[in-house]
């Protein structure tokens, strides 16, 4: 009667992964995560978990309103509540203590005007969260209500915003010859929503008063150093008075470095002399850290009869939200990246960042990359159509491969074994059409689906994004080696953030240096910075310098005793603590060779340097680049315009597989946050005002809406300039799975499919 | 009322104890120590309905918790701060149903997970379907139907299936007395729960004949529904029932669309529909509940409706249509 009922759960996401080699230890061997266990007995420390004897409570009080002219601020009722140690605006900071992540123009605590929802106005500590709580909101600000300026389409001609102006950014590429035209010409405008990094644990840190009139802040930093410089610079300390701990980082796919939350927490610890803690709620962590650029973008694609790519224009408006971040990064990565892993003899591009009244943006994995992946894409798929070729047939014909040219003059040095991806992906099995009686049908086990009218979409995506800072950004990491007594220990500020980074530095350690147990040393600011945790950089930077750190180690080790044999130290293996010499004649363990000594070594990588775009978008920009393709099968409710998307096969260009478990989990990972920008993921406002901070407001893809993610390649050429050869992972997916998803969603109904995450009304057939 | 189950609602922070040990506070600190103010001063646990009527009867801003799965993110949020709050958990009467005069009495504690059962589904299938739906696991285990109707919320999924069962609400009332009101004046406003009145049961009718509740929701993971449709034949009546969830702040009923398809049908037959049948209906009920604009003045261009009001408006369509079928198959 009821044919929900005889629906049940639905088969659960499955992977097919290449096989792993069996588990052992060095490079290449699927060595479980560090921190597996604590994490799955809950044992793990968060930030959210830290506690100090005596500690106070902060809260803050954030804007209500997008924009506004600050009257007064009114702290006297918050002051006198009970319990409540001290109350702190701006006038408890020095002047001019701007921060922020990129260019410094954020204030800590708003004054004069607020620029978007949720901007800090003042902190309170209390010795309860909630009389924090309760005093945060009883204090009296008047605000005079200014038109917010939501529209990045108007933020040109808006009253400035800001003193540095309304416009973050403006790059005109301008790469071939203006006056080439091709015989087909499709246009195309596509928009990409707000997608929110939604960490698994909001933003949480306790900040602890010094003896010495400093700070230790603990917090789940992804790039302590510059946490520190921001706070050392607006609390006017000396650099040195401020140190940054990471604790347990409760997941980040974009920044954790919510100084609107650290630096009142600094603020507030010298002020009261107690240890202050901050747990944000899951609406002030919606409200507060960056999210991933909406995106407006216009195109118009030329090409031959014979579908050869001719030029490319295009116009592509990021919204930056009130402060500038890191904005620049990303228009120039939208900018570069704006014809996709095709070769383009001739292209005109226009990128601008505006700021805006909506809330802040930011890094976010593969920002910008990420929103002209769907927008080139779309435009692939329309000049198929216009050609009446196979979207993947004209994909094929205008692939680039390393030597080819981006539009920025760059030349591809590294592997770009794009042909070769795509082909995997077309030569994969599809997943038999007919699902069978326990399919899941869009809307899920106990939807509305219906059978008869859910069309199956097979859709194409290829993407491409870069690893490390681009620009001349100086990408550098150093990390320590120290082994005593038959075990290892590797001090490096790159932070894990479950990207697996002390696994492979476990790896590393276990490779060079054949000592099995290797530990990780907790991450603070005493140690070289080592960058943030973003663009792969952990993996190449840290990664190498580890590297190195444990060569220099291993030359410590075994220059005596091949002195002592007569022989050179190359001669001279280490596996599984032994040490053997070529002939075998030498035996020894590690351990015996060390002698009781300790031996250290720190080392540093930097890899080559790259320029900043020119006036003309023009330039070496990045130091190396990662390729993806995607083949999505979607099943669409073409009446209720439902999608769900039954599997994603995937081809990487991963350089060499250092961790199979790892990478897989990667992929995964970054597969389904791509889901969630295909489909669901965007934070709305209503002039500026974020409608549903919450987790029910914004949803995420759950494991039901998690498709089987099918790995059909990993292709392992070497980047000759990477250590270990080595490309980041994460990030590749996330860029290319929407733009895959909405070309299945355009195949399975022939709608246009131009905007993401792709509401129901678009993939409703009428 | 059972004074022994009076549990003081400890904080659940542990608060600075010494405060003289934590140095020279800045300006304006009271320097005290605080217990949480907003934290909920009685928590009572009764064991039986007339104790739960009696504890809100002598606690009149208490409020009654069952399942907490909305309550208590309303806490959390800081948008609700309960003085005091009758827990329901332990009121075994309530957790199960029985039979009377041919319907069912539900007791309002029952959970979504209990509904969702094969044994409930053979009695109310609808419910059951709803149940099932409602969220993800750990809501469903703990969430129950007396709360989805005390919460009102709009997309709650019960709701339009009491809708469409004409399901009635028994309210206990403080005296140990109980009043009857449809669900639907309830979740309508046209009648509220005074003080120390408490959701005790739903009579729901047992009609054995098909029923169905659709959603439709923006994923294929658990999730809020953009539209519901619940409908259940009634065949000794020769009625067709009909509400539409989701839409509209209470479940919607397409009376005249209900009765025209009712008219259509063949119920000495084998009640099939051919397919013209089964869409009009869904046009039919999708137009009842989200109208045309009233037309305009004279000579202007008759307003249309926003692009997302008829994107819903062919979704109702859909579920109406694929639930009527789905009913006579």
């Amino acid at each position: 009667m009821n044919p929900s009922q005889e629906r049940t759960a639905a088969p659960s996401a499955t992977t097919a992964v290449p096989p792993a080699e069996p588990e052992g230890h060095g490079i290449g061997a699927s060595l479980p995560a560090t921190d597996l266990a604590a994490k799955t007995e809950g044992t793990f420390p968060y930030a959210a978990d830290l506690w100090a004897e005596g500690l106070l409570w902060a809260a803050l009080h954030r804007s209500p309103h997008a924009h506004a002219r600050i009257v007064s601020v009114d702290t006297s009722a918050a002051e006198a509540m009970p319990g409540v140690r001290v109350v702190v605006t701006h006038r408890d900071l020095p002047d001019a203590a701007d921060h922020g992540r990129g260019v410094r123009d954020r204030p800590v605590f708003a004054h004069d005007v607020v620029r978007h929802h949720g901007e800090p106005v003042a902190a309170v500590a209390a010795d309860h969260p909630d009389t924090a709580r309760l005093a945060a909101a009883a204090i009296a600000v008047e605000y005079e209500l200014l038109d917010p300026v939501t529209d990045p389409q108007a933020a040109f001609e808006a009253e400035p915003l800001h003193p540095d102006g309304n416009l973050i950014r403006h790059i005109p590429l301008r790469y071939g010859d203006p006056q080439a035209a091709g015989e087909v010409v499709v246009e195309g405008t596509y928009r990409i929503g707000r997608q929110d990094p939604a960490p698994i644990g909001a933003e949480a840190g306790l900040a602890v008063p010094r003896p010495d009139g400093g700070v230790e802040i603990y917090a789940a930093a992804t790039d302590p150093h510059s946490v520190r410089d921001q706070v050392s610079a607006c609390l006017g300390l000396a650099a040195d008075r401020v140190k940054v701990v990471v604790t347990g980082v409760p997941g980040a796919t974009g920044d954790r470095e919510d100084g609107s939350m650290q630096l009142p927490l600094g603020l507030l610890a010298l002020r009261t002399g107690s240890p202050v803690k901050l747990l944000a709620t899951r609406e002030e962590s919606f409200l507060g850290h960056a999210h991933r650029h909406p995106t407006l973008l216009r195109y118009r694609h030329h090409a031959d009869a014979r579908g050869k790519l001719v030029k490319v224009e295009a116009q592509i408006l990021m919204d930056g939200g009130a402060y500038a971040d890191t904005s620049a990064d990303a228009l120039a990565a939208a900018v570069s990246f704006s014809c996709g892993p095709y070769v383009v003899p001739h292209a005109f591009v226009d990128g601008w960042v505006v700021r805006t009244n909506n809330p802040p943006s930011g890094h976010v994995r593969g920002e910008g990359a990420m929103q002209v992946c769907a927008a080139y894409e779309g435009q692939m798929d329309k000049l198929a159509a216009a050609l009446g070729m196979e979207p993947a047939e004209l994909r094929a014909r205008n692939v680039m491969a390393t030597g080819d040219l981006l539009p920025t003059g760059q030349t591809v040095t590294c592997p770009a074994p794009v042909a070769e991806l795509l082909t995997a992906v077309r030569e994969a099995p599809l997943p038999p059409e007919d699902p069978g009686e326990r399919a899941l049908l869009p809307g899920g086990p106990e939807g509305a689906g219906e059978p008869g009218v859910v069309r199956r979409g097979v859709g194409y995506g290829l993407g491409m994004v870069h690893m490390l800072g681009a620009e001349g950004a100086d990408e550098v990491a150093t990390a320590t080696v120290r082994v005593s007594g038959g075990a290892a220990t590797v001090i490096c500020a790159a932070v894990e953030t479950g990207q697996g980074f002390a696994t492979l530095a476990r790896q590393i350690v276990q490779e060079v240096l054949g000592v099995d147990e290797v530990h990780t040393a907790p991450v603070d600011t005493d140690q070289p910075t080592a960058g943030p945790a973003c663009h792969g950089r952990h993996t190449w930077v840290s990664g190498g310098a580890v590297e190195r750190a444990a060569k220099m180690v291993r030359t410590q080790l075994l220059q005596p005793l091949a002195q002592k044999f007569g022989m050179s130290a190359e001669l001279l293996t280490i596996a599984d603590g032994k040490i053997t010499s070529y002939d075998g004649v030498l035996s020894t363990t590690v351990a015996e060779a060390l002698e009781g000594k300790e031996l250290w070594a720190t080392a540093q990588c930097r890899p080559h340097p790259t320029e900043p775009l020119d006036a003309n978008g023009q330039g070496d920009a990045f130091v190396g680049m990662a390729f993806c393709a995607v083949r999505a099968v979607v099943d669409v409710d073409v009446e209720l315009g439902a999608v769900r998307v039954v599997e994603m096969a995937v081809a990487q260009d991963v350089g060499k597989v250092l961790n199979p478990r790892q990478l897989a989990a990667r992929i995964e990972a970054g597969v389904t946050q791509g889901v969630g920008a295909a489909l669901m993921e965007n934070l709305r406002t209503n002039k500026g005002i974020v409608r549903r901070p919450d987790l029910t407001g914004y949803p995420l893809p759950t494991a039901l809406d998690a498709p089987d993610v099918r790995i059909v390649k990993l292709v392992e050429e070497r980047d000759v300039v990477a250590p270990f050869g080595a490309k980041a992972a994460s990030a590749a997916p996330v860029v290319t799975s929407p733009a895959a998803i909405a070309a299945a969603v355009r195949a399975a109904t022939g709608r246009p499919v131009s905007r993401l995450p792709i509401r129901p009304q678009s993939a409703a057939v009428q | 009322m059972c004074q022994s189950c009076h549990v003081p609602a400890g904080s659940p922070y542990r608060t600075a104890e010494r405060p003289e040990l934590l140095g020279d506070t800045a300006e304006g600190a009271a320097g005290l120590t605080t217990h949480a103010p907003q934290a909920a001063q009685t928590v009572v646990l009764p064991d039986s309905l007339d104790e739960a009527v009696a504890a809100l009867t002598a606690m009149p801003a208490a409020v009654p918790v069952a399942g907490g799965t909305d309550l208590m993110a309303a806490v959390n949020a800081g948008l609700l701060r309960p003085s005091a709050l009758v827990g329901l958990g332990r009121i075994s009467e309530l957790r199960g149903w029985h039979y009377q005069d041919g319907a069912a009495l539900l007791g309002s504690g029952l959970t979504h997970a209990r509904i969702g059962r094969p044994d409930f589904a053979a009695l109310i299938p609808a419910l059951a379907a709803a149940a099932r739906a409602a969220g993800p696991p750990q809501v469903r285990n703990a969430g129950t139907l007396g709360g989805n109707i005390a919460s009102a919320d709009r997309t709650g999924d019960a709701l339009p299936v009491l809708a469409a069962l004409d399901a009635t609400v028994l309210i206990a009332e403080p005296a140990g007395g109980h009043r009857e009101i449809p669900v639907s004046h309830l979740l309508a406003g046209v009648e509220m729960l005074r003080t120390g009145e408490l959701i005790a049961f739903v009579r729901a009718p047992l009609l054995h004949a098909p029923q169905v509740f659709l959603k439709a929701t923006g994923r294929t993971g658990p999730g809020r529904a953009a539209a519901s449709v619940a409908l259940v034949l009634d065949p000794a009546r020769r009625a067709v029932r009909c509400a539409v969830g989701a839409v509209a702040p209470a479940p919607l009923r397409p009376m005249e669309a209900e009765q025209w398809v009712a008219g259509l049908m063949d119920w000495d037959g084998h009640r099939g529909l051919p397919p013209e049948a089964l869409a009009a209906f869904g046009d039919y009920v999708a137009a009842a509940c989200i109208p045309d604009p009233p037309p305009g003045a004279e000579g202007e261009e008759p307003p249309r409706l926003p692009a997302a009001a008829l994107h819903l408006r062919r979704t109702v369509s859909a579920l109406a249509r694929r639930a009527l079928g789905r009913a006579l198959s």
